[in-house]
């Protein structure tokens, strides 16, 4: 199921970024706020070696499947992939881009896979996620 | 009664499997997400065209991320790479349950990573996600 017609897609375009504010209120609702947390717990983030509380990495791969979802629709949300390293660490406070450019096309049991380089930056332009998604387009 | 150790890198074992808890995913989940992670996607909330509002493709994550304290206490960790597969799409009133199998760990610079390959079912045992993530563990 497909929302998208492959040929307004095409190799090299850039996708609409998205950016996202990291506030603690954010970071404390995505997994609950725990004692002991590198996440939640300002004091145990510092002991920890970091200079304050840290995103969840996986946040970031939610605003990749925003992005996503944003282009491909259903074919993302069914039959999507990514695969995301984590560079650096995002903390509280930081602000997100979230970057696209798609880099394939191709044929996949009747439809078309569109495969896209994906990464975020924090406000001083460091990488922090890098990878690829995908999803299906008729 | 569980004997739960801490997450170390003699600990863990390649080849040993985890399950999470069964979790019925709510309304109240899909809203939190949203807030979360700042995305309101009107698919979410009301009709889609898979019928009806759908979860957040990578809300199942965090389930698949928490199997590991089922079996011990999970200190702190710094993911390293994460990999998801969306087969189906998660509907509100879905129970889904997540199973994983460690299936390396290793070390790199002085550093210790674990890799957990993951499926997220549902209660017919249907896939909804698939997956893997590489954790670096931060131990005491």
């Amino acid at each position: 199921m497909a929302t998208v017609a492959t040929e307004v897609i095409t190799i090299g375009q850039a996708l609409p970024s998205l950016v996202k504010e990291i506030s603690q209120r954010k970071i404390d609702a995505y997994s609950g706020v725990k004692p002991r947390s590198i996440h939640t717990d300002e004091a145990w983030a510092r002991a920890k070696g970091f200079r304050a509380p840290l995103a969840q990495a996986m946040m970031s791969t939610a605003y990749i499947s925003e992005m996503m979802t944003q282009l491909l629709g259903a074919g993302f949300v069914k039959g999507g992939s990514m695969s995301v390293a984590f560079i650096k660490p995002v903390y509280v406070g930081d602000r997100l881009t979230v970057h696209g450019v798609v880099k394939e096309k191709r044929p996949e049991n009747g439809a078309t896979r569109v495969v896209v380089d994906v990464w975020c930056e924090n406000q001083h332009s460091e990488k922090t996620a890098a990878g690829t998604a995908s999803g299906l387009v008729t | 009664m569980g004997d739960f150790k801490p997450l170390t890198f003699d600990a863990v074992q390649v080849g040993e499997t985890f399950v999470s808890d069964e979790h019925l995913v709510t309304p109240d989940d899909v809203e939190t997400y949203a807030f979360a992670v700042d995305d309101h996607h009107p698919w979410f909330f009301g009709a889609s065209p898979f019928g009806g509002p759908v979860a957040h493709p990578t809300l199942l994550g965090n389930q698949a991320l928490g199997m590991r304290h089922s079996k011990y206490i999970v200190h702190a960790g710094l993911h390293a790479k994460m990999e998801f597969h969306f087969l189906q799409p998660v509907q509100p009133g879905t129970r889904v349950r997540s199973r994983g199998t460690v299936i390396d760990k290793y070390e790199r610079r002085g550093k210790h990573f674990m890799v957990t390959e993951f499926v997220t079912e549902d209660e017919a045992g249907t896939p909804l996600v698939r997956g893997q993530f590489t954790q670096m563990l931060l131990e005491r």
